[in-house]
């Protein structure tokens, strides 16, 4: 990982790629979901590799962008939401056009608290 | 229940490869991943990469016989997208069998999308392989036309 301080557009990826990883480390430990997966033939038993693969993430991710993370997650099952159509996808509130082009803070719906993703 | 048609619709003729580059499984996503951005305009393919590496590192997805079905739910996608490659020669997929990989099924997801249809996509082309005429004919596949025919359940 890079010394200079992170892009924003950066920060916000880490954040989608945490997600990710927590989705994916949900579903592995989802005893519904692991039957289909193994039903299936598929193996899911390096768990603990993507364990450590989300604790070197973290350590890329500012410290106050983890606790935002932490604190939506605690309200929300989707913690980062895609933008579509100026809309925030977790509540469908209007998100100011303005907030696509902010270079230096991840935004964050100002309806909902959810952690915007502009694709 | 989804029938053979609609899982033959969400195969697009730009995203299956007949004639896969790579020989390593990160060169052989990578490869497949590209096509898929391309075509749906994705700008963050790093996401979707690191994505299905992290899903092989808990559990390689080539279940044997020649067949990989690398998978997974990205908040970089929009729509669930599937892409098809072939390789003659094989790709290292780190196979639960040893042996070299000759197809691979790649299926990406949004988190918002219901488990249902992922697992459900994942599961039908998963049972289609495990019937050996099948397979064969997948693994020799030379064109869209073929792959379609096949996973449309024609010509059994
Ligand atoms: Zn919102």
């Amino acid at each position: 990982m890079t010394d200079h301080p992170a892009r924003k557009q950066d920060q916000a990826k880490l954040l989608v790629a945490l997600q990710d990883l927590d989705h994916m480390i949900r579903d592995a430990e989802d005893a519904k979901t692991a039957a289909k997966m193994q039903e299936m033939g598929f193996t899911m038993d390096g768990i603990a590799e993507i364990k450590k693969a989300r604790v070197e993430l973290t350590e890329h991710i500012k410290p106050q962008l983890l606790n935002r993370y932490q604190r939506v997650s605690q309200n929300y099952e989707r913690i980062v939401v895609p933008v579509v159509k100026d809309l925030c996808t977790g509540c469908f509130a209007k998100v100011a056009t303005s907030f696509r082009y902010e270079k230096t803070a991840v935004v964050t719906c100002e309806s909902c608290g959810r952690i915007l993703y502009f694709t | 229940m989804m029938t053979s048609q609609e899982l033959a619709s969400y195969f697009r003729e730009s995203l299956c490869i007949f004639d896969l580059k790579a020989t390593t499984k990160r060169e052989a996503l990578a490869e497949m991943v590209e096509a898929v951005c391309a075509e749906y305009e994705i700008k963050d393919r790093g996401l979707i990469l690191e994505m299905l590496l992290n899903r092989e590192s808990l559990g390689s997805t080539a279940i044997g016989k020649g067949v990989a079905f690398p998978h997974g739910r990205t908040l970089a996608v929009r729509d669930l997208s599937i892409a098809f490659a072939r390789s003659a020669r094989g790709v290292d997929f780190d196979s639960t069998d040893k042996k070299p990989t000759h197809a691979v099924f790649l299926i990406i997801a949004p988190p918002q999308d219901r488990d249902n249809l992922y697992l459900q996509v994942l599961g039908r082309i998963v049972d289609l392989i495990k019937d050996d005429a099948s397979r064969e004919r997948v693994q020799a596949a030379s064109n869209y036309a073929e792959l379609k025919s096949i996973i449309e359940g024609q010509g059994l």
